[in-house]
């Protein structure tokens, strides 16, 4: 199980990517940035970057508009 | 991004698919001349002093490096003999002609050239003579969108000119062509306003205009768009406001957001900021827009807009028909009606008639069901002329719920449900944001000193969907720094969009990423570029707090500004009706069970409504409270003395408000 901004929590699937945990979780925000474990994602490596279970993802909206 | 094994010099080198080959040579360090390039600007390889050779499938070729995506395995080799020779010939030919240009000397020398065989008529010895590296040019088309310069004449002839070679009234006088400059070819003749420090301005606006050139089509896309990008994103978070609040998303939203505004309406597809310079110009119009009702009706008009706002407002009328909303924004802007207030009164007058608490003898025969779009242009037609139920309208949801209450036969209850259904704080309709999910943004609705307006506290994502302030501290602290940011824009007169409308690359390597720290010192420098004056953040918290808590004192001088304003309607808080509550059913079912230990098992709707009412209205107040103190109010939201000394504006007229607030409690 991953816990998302230490609220949420996701079902872990083996080889889960951070892109899969975006499109899991509906982010679709164009501001985001995305930590696992305290570890900053890069955007290049959302398609690469596997998710390990346990892990707590912070999914940070960069507030924008308003 | 996949990662692609290459080559460079012979040493392997892992980049990132579509990585431009310029920067994975400058990642390694290796020294390769470039004229044409420049960091702000989109890579055009017209110098072609950055060429390379590259091995592709066995076939070797000269490419220029600035403008190479790397999308396969490839060798490259930045220093055979081939490139060398190419690079000083270029090299030779520069010098040849401009001599005495340090750019161009400078060049020369990374190629290893000291003198040219290419002396001619055409050298110039003008060591601030233009080279012809296209950065001005295209600083005119991309910073600002402009097309204002660009080159004239052929072969020896060529030069970079405006219009006829005349000054071009056009041009916006952004500067950005000056900026770029390598050589002082184009130099900057006036200043307007006379700032302290031209320079300091220039380069911290460059910055936004580079952010905006090479960023905003993958963020927020503000040129193409404007705020209507975030409609999608709105519905997507359940935060779009719906029939008058009571949802957060609907399955037609792609009928009136962004993307229809792109393909079918917009139609000036060119900057149109709301001021000259402006590189973000966000502001859009619906040209040849033919009216279909009102005294304009048949006529082809402009559209000023639409904004988001204005779409949310059509959403929150459940008006998903773009036309509908055309139509409305332009009448709104017509007869002086703020888009948000019309749509929200009127989205509260809807579902006071779909609840049956009004009907067509009190709307004078009108058909208010949401979604009628009909209806919704004859009442800002009727508010125009001064007739029929428009009239009534047009004071507003307070005066509404004060006036049906006092004409109408309703029972307590009914009046109890306009009070909990209509949308309105300090007698301002509220924002076009569904907040009933997040605490903070309640508070900044409820707290806001003119009213409900979102540009004192937006913290929805900071909140519910980040949950990045859990605590009623964390809120506090949030509505203590937000709102005053954002009412310093207001002190200064500045646009809030360069702010968070485009966000530096690395602003997710600072450490509090959603104060976008490097754009809060843009605007710190700004200041002290025009006035001499140094800015930080205590210093401009404490600018903001004067005037806010001077507002807050006019307020209580006109007898209201205290905790009983402060307080937004329940259908901003949380759901007033059964259909709402079923709507999210989940998640209100969980607060019950994780947060309050209650469990939903076997009661009924009603009970559940209840149960959460209660916890949110408790929720609201504990916070408000953290908030006032935060503020240096007291319990009832009026500034304390101490606080008014703090900030150094405890003058005798101002103390003695408060003094005499304290005398009648």
């Amino acid at each position: 199980m991953i816990t998302i901004n230490n609220r949420d929590q996701l079902e872990w699937t083996p080889g889960m990517t951070v892109r899969d945990l975006l499109t899991a979780m509906n982010f679709t925000y164009v501001l985001i940035m995305i930590t696992v474990n305290g570890e900053l994602v890069d955007d290049d490596d959302y398609d690469t970057f596997k998710i390990l279970d346990n892990a707590s993802v912070r999914a940070i909206h960069i507030h924008h508009g308003g | 991004m996949a990662k692609i094994d290459i080559f460079v010099n012979d040493q392997p080198v892992s980049v990132k698919e579509g990585t431009l080959l310029l920067k994975v040579l400058e990642a390694q360090k290796i020294s390769v001349p470039t004229l044409c390039h420049h960091k702000d600007l989109k890579p055009e390889g017209s110098c072609r002093l950055c060429s390379v050779e590259v091995e592709v499938d066995e076939q070797r070729e000269m490419v220029t490096s600035c403008n190479y995506p790397v999308r396969e395995p490839i060798r490259v080799w930045t220093e055979t003999e081939t490139v060398i020779k190419h690079r000083r010939m270029l090299a030779e030919m520069l010098l040849g002609r401009w001599p005495n240009v340090p750019a161009i000397k400078k060049i020369a020398r990374q190629c290893g050239v000291t003198e040219s065989r290419f002396t001619s008529d055409l050298t110039d010895p003008n060591p601030k003579a233009c080279i012809l590296c296209t950065h001005c040019v295209r600083a005119c088309a991309e910073f600002a969108q402009e097309h204002i310069i660009d080159f004239a004449g052929r072969g020896i002839k060529r030069h970079v000119a405006m219009p006829f070679e005349k000054v071009d009234p056009h041009c916006i006088g952004c500067t950005s062509c000056a900026y770029v400059c390598p050589t002082g070819a184009l130099r900057i003749v006036d200043d307007l306003n006379n700032p302290v420090n031209p320079t300091l301005i220039r380069n911290h606006g460059m910055k936004v205009n580079a952010e905006m050139a090479t960023l905003d089509a993958h963020q927020c896309r503000m040129r193409e768009v404007g705020t209507a990008n975030i409609v999608s994103v709105m519905n997507a978070y359940d935060l779009l406001p719906v029939m008058n609040y009571r949802f957060g998303t609907h399955e037609e939203v792609y009928k009136i957001d962004g993307g229809i505004l792109k393909e079918k309406y917009f139609t000036q597809n060119m900057p149109d900021g709301c001021w000259k310079g402006c590189s973000m110009a966000c502001a859009k119009t619906i040209d040849n827009f033919e009216l279909r009702t009102g005294p304009y009706k048949g006529q082809l008009v402009t559209v000023d807009g639409p904004e988001y706002e204005t779409a949310g407002g059509g959403s929150n009328m459940g008006l998903f028909d773009m036309d509908a909303i055309a139509e409305f924004n332009f009448y709104c802007d017509t007869y002086g009606i703020d888009t948000i207030s019309g749509a929200t009164c009127i989205a509260f007058v809807m579902e006071a008639y779909e609840a049956g608490i009004i009907d067509k003898t009190v709307t004078g025969g009108l058909d208010l069901h949401f979604g009628q779009s009909g209806s919704v242009l004859e009442l800002l037609h009727q508010m125009s002329r001064g007739e029929g139920f428009g009239v009534d309208v047009g004071h507003g949801i307070r005066w509404l719920k004060k006036h049906w209450g006092e004409t109408l036969n309703l029972t307590d209850e009914q009046k109890a449900f306009l009070q909990d259904i209509g949308m309105e704080v300090k007698g301002l309709e509220v924002s076009e944001y569904m907040c009933k999910e997040s605490l903070a943004q309640q508070l900044g609705y409820g707290m806001a000193v003119k009213g409900p307006q979102h540009d004192e506290a937006w913290l929805i994502f900071m909140d519910m969907v980040n949950n990045e302030i859990p605590t009623y501290e964390d809120k506090a602290q949030a509505l203590y720094y937000f709102p005053l940011w954002r009412t310093w824009f207001g002190l200064y007169g500045l646009c809030k969009l360069c702010w968070n409308d485009v966000t530096p690359a690395d602003n997710k390597m600072t450490a509090e990423p959603q104060k976008v720290p490097d754009h809060v010192n843009n605007y710190f420098k700004f200041v002290e570029g025009m006035t001499g004056r140094k800015l930080n953040e205590e210093i401009m918290l404490n600018e903001s707090a004067r005037v806010h808590n001077l507002q807050r004192l006019m307020c209580l001088m006109l007898g209201k500004g205290r905790r009983n304003e402060d307080y937004m309607p329940y259908r901003g808080i949380g759901p007033v009706t059964k259909v709402e509550y079923e709507s999210r059913q989940e998640r209100y079912d969980k607060q019950l069970k994780e947060v309050l230990g209650i469990d939903p098992a076997g009661k009924t709707t009603e009970q559940k409504m209840a149960l959460i009412r209660e916890y949110r209205e408790e929720q609201y107040d504990k916070t408000l409270d953290v908030v006032y103190k935060r503020r240096g109010w007291d319990p009832n939201g009026v500034p304390t003395v101490e606080r008014l000394k703090e900030l150094g504006i405890d003058m005798p007229e101002l103390v003695a408000i408060v003094e005499e607030y304290k005398r009648s409690l």
